[in-house]
């Protein structure tokens, strides 16, 4: 049976092909400017790196997510990132019971059960402090080359600096203030880490963070931000290969679960 | 002669006869409203789109609603001393006012603006912007009620007041927003001080010393409004203003055991413009929208009989806090998701929920503060989770969308608490869910369709486990 999952994030799009529950090719490429076309190049070069020389149409059952899950018109069943990380994260690591997905636009904590079922909730509202887009607005103005290569430097620092603004933009101008001042590059980039592990925590504090808690999505790439994370809620978190495209993943297999019927 | 206005009315329940015999009055509230032709097309679409047209009905509740427009917009005109008070706030004091003369017109006129402007016209931003430009900024985290409020009436669109009933009891914002109406044009205000917290455990009791103290500001209230509209409080004030507000509350209780089916006839949209209606009316609204329910009545109980309803039988039940004021697409959402909304909680007053007065009182202000105190809003987090509890098991539900705004301190405040509470009391799932259920400019339509999506998923799963 061969089935393919499509995640269409703020960012990044993501896809997964599946084959009897395995994983035989995926894909990620930057959204742009147009999600359509974006689905369908991160689809094709999906179906390359499985070495298939066939065509989505070709492909038993597609499930997309992601915020444009509903235009994604190959795709026969859509379902809610939340949902396709808990079910990704669960085939990964059969022990997940509490996930935090850190994504370009938005950040979610997931509370799930022993089969990768949802249980409980929370996703960021208003505020982009904890997602990857802060990170990315932080590592431009810290002249860091990506996101992830930020993680590493932050890991060095044993003072990290207090950037106290809950807001993207003042956190920005707080990191400015604080560059002028002559603090150091590594401490500036800890305290952007440490600032969104703590909005993501207490975005969470209504959940329960049990073992074994997992960390997904682009930013769960960047080493850094799993420590800090992991100083926050006091306990370790399991990073999944390619955590990118665990959303891609748990859409993938609930289209297997409906192939065929 | 058939006017440009005439299908959109037509639609919202006006019979033919009326559009005639008010011609006058439609054409001159909406070039005061600077609707014009293409709004009628817009706001046509939007209602047959949104709303349940297909129930009379609900078409006669939207005329109500734009009756009550056309009376607020013309009040100046028609030679009425006029009234405003805010929501949710003490309705009482406005009724017997309204009861009192037949020269006072009394309104919530934020509400009526977002139930008209919003819902049938599609056209309150503007508004909303004329509010922020004149004290109420964007970005301060203001309720945009008042910014209608204070947008409405600095654009000309409805009347300046010449009496404020201004009441921090249940929202904090609401008398400093009323503060501009004075501070813009002078409109003489009265404050109805008080305090909504009660201690954990205490209700459904209450301390009478809260009834007394209320009852004594509200009596203040009505005297300051006996010299400033030179009308006297009529010795039968309370009771005439109930018999409409009471018919009307009937309809709602009926409408309630009409919700306990499944599926649910009705969707939170059209649940939304009635109880919105309750508190926001004292006049010709109300009236007609007694009318209306009297209609909505019959054709819910003919769908329940056929087992007919807006989600499928079997969907899961949810209750949520309130619908949203002004933009029918939100609330919808949540029916899209596979929701029912059997019950909001404003709702919840009418069917079986609301606790029984206590006490026996005279005076006017001590009357109306003692009916107030048997609706859990008055009280603190504890009664409102009683509440919700109680609801839970009347109304069958599987669960809560607990909304709140984070620009409004009673309902934001004690958001994630309630979840905490409610989830350990009731065992079942309570989404917490940021929406600002007055302006749908603050929220981000795709994040709240994962929230909601996620949610509905969720509950069915637990449901079909």
């Amino acid at each position: 049976m061969l089935v393919a999952g499509i995640d269409i994030g703020a960012a990044t799009a993501k896809a997964v092909i599946l084959k009897d529950s395995r994983i035989i090719g995926h894909a990620v490429r930057p959204v742009g400017y147009d999600v359509k076309i974006a689905a369908n190049e991160v689809s094709r070069e999906a179906l390359q790196d499985a070495n298939l020389s066939i065509s989505m149409d070709d492909l038993d059952f597609i499930v997309s997510t992601g915020y444009a899950r509903e235009s994604i018109g190959f795709a026969q069943k859509t379902a809610t990132e939340i949902i396709c990380h808990a079910k990704g994260a669960h085939f990964m690591i059969p022990t997940t019971r509490f996930i935090i997905d850190m994504g370009g636009q938005d950040s979610k904590a997931i509370e799930v059960d022993s089969e990768g079922n949802v249980i409980n909730f929370t996703m960021n509202d208003k505020c982009a402090a904890g997602t990857g887009r802060f990170m990315e607005v932080m590592a431009h103005i810290l002249q860091v080359e990506s996101m992830t290569d930020m993680g590493p430097i932050a890991l060095e620092s044993n003072d990290p600096c207090r950037i106290s603004s809950t807001c993207t933009v003042f956190a920005e101008t707080e990191v400015v203030v604080l560059r002028a001042e002559g603090k150091e590059r590594k401490d500036l980039i800890a305290g952007v880490h440490k600032a969104a592990a703590s909005r993501v925590f207490a975005m969470a504090s209504g959940l329960k963070c049990e073992p074994d808690a997992v960390f997904t999505g682009g930013v769960a790439k960047n080493t850094g931000m799993k420590k800090f994370l992991e100083n926050e809620f006091k306990t370790e978190f399991l990073v999944p290969d390619e955590p990118q495209i665990i959303g891609a993943l748990g859409a993938a297999l609930i289209a297997q679960t409906h192939a065929g019927k | 002669m058939k006017q440009y206005y005439d299908d959109l009315f037509s639609l919202c329940g006006f019979e033919d006869e009326e559009i005639n015999n008010e011609r006058f009055r439609i054409k001159a509230t909406l070039e005061k409203l600077e609707l014009g032709p293409e709004d009628m097309e817009r706001a046509d679409s939007w209602v047959r789109q949104y709303h349940d047209v297909s129930l009379m009905g609900v078409r006669k509740l939207l005329g109500a609603w734009l009756k009550e427009l056309i009376d607020l917009v013309l009040a100046k005109e028609d030679g009425k001393k006029i009234v405003y008070y805010g929501f949710p706030a003490i309705l009482g004091p406005g009724l017997m006012l309204s009861a009192s003369s037949d020269k006072v017109f009394v309104s919530a006129p934020d509400m009526v603006l977002d139930h008209t402007m919003g819902q049938i016209f599609n056209k309150l931003t503007p508004i909303l912007e004329a509010g922020e430009a004149n004290g109420l900024p964007p970005g301060h985290a203001m309720c945009s009620l008042w910014q209608a409020k204070i947008g409405g009436v600095v654009k000309g669109m409805i009347p300046v007041p010449d009496f404020a009933l201004a009441s921090s009891y249940y929202c904090d914002m609401g008398s400093k927003a009323d503060d501009l109406v004075t501070a813009f044009y002078g409109t003489p205000m009265a404050y109805i001080d008080g305090i909504m917290d009660s201690h954990w455990g205490d209700f459904p009791d209450f301390l009478p010393e809260r009834v007394e103290y209320l009852g004594g500001q509200i009596n203040q209230a009505l005297k300051k409004a006996e010299d400033v509209l030179g009308i006297k409080i009529a010795p039968d004030a309370w009771e005439k203003s109930q018999e409409n507000s009471k018919q009307f509350r009937g309809y709602l209780v009926r409408l309630v055991e009409l919700m306990k089916a499944d599926p649910v006839p009705l969707s939170v949209v059209e649940l939304e413009l009635l109880e919105a209606l309750s508190g926001s009316s004292a006049g010709r609204g109300i009236r007609e929208g007694i009318k209306a329910m009297e209609i909505l009545v019959k054709e819910l109980e003919e769908r329940v009989k056929a087992g007919i309803g807006v989600t499928e039988k079997g969907a899961p039940r949810v209750m949520v806090r309130l619908g949203h004021t002004s933009d029918p697409r939100v609330t919808r959402l949540l029916e899209d998701c596979g929701l029912a909304v059997p019950l909001t909680f404003i709702l919840g007053s009418f069917g079986g929920v609301r606790v029984e007065p206590k006490g026996t009182y005279n005076t006017p202000g001590e009357i109306i503060a003692n009916y107030e105190m048997t609706g859990g809003y008055y009280h603190g987090t504890e009664a409102q989770i009683q509440f919700y509890e109680k609801a839970a098991g009347i109304m069958r539900l599987d669960g809560f969308v607990a909304q709140y705004l984070y620009n409004c301190r009673p309902v934001a405040t004690i958001s994630h608490a309630q979840k905490k509470y409610l989830e350990e009391k009731t065992g079942l799932p309570v989404l917490s869910l940021e929406i600002d259920n007055f302006d749908s400019r603050t929220h981000s339509a795709d994040s709240l369709r994962t929230k909601v999506e996620t949610f509905a998923e969720m509950l069915k799963a637990k449901k079909h486990k």
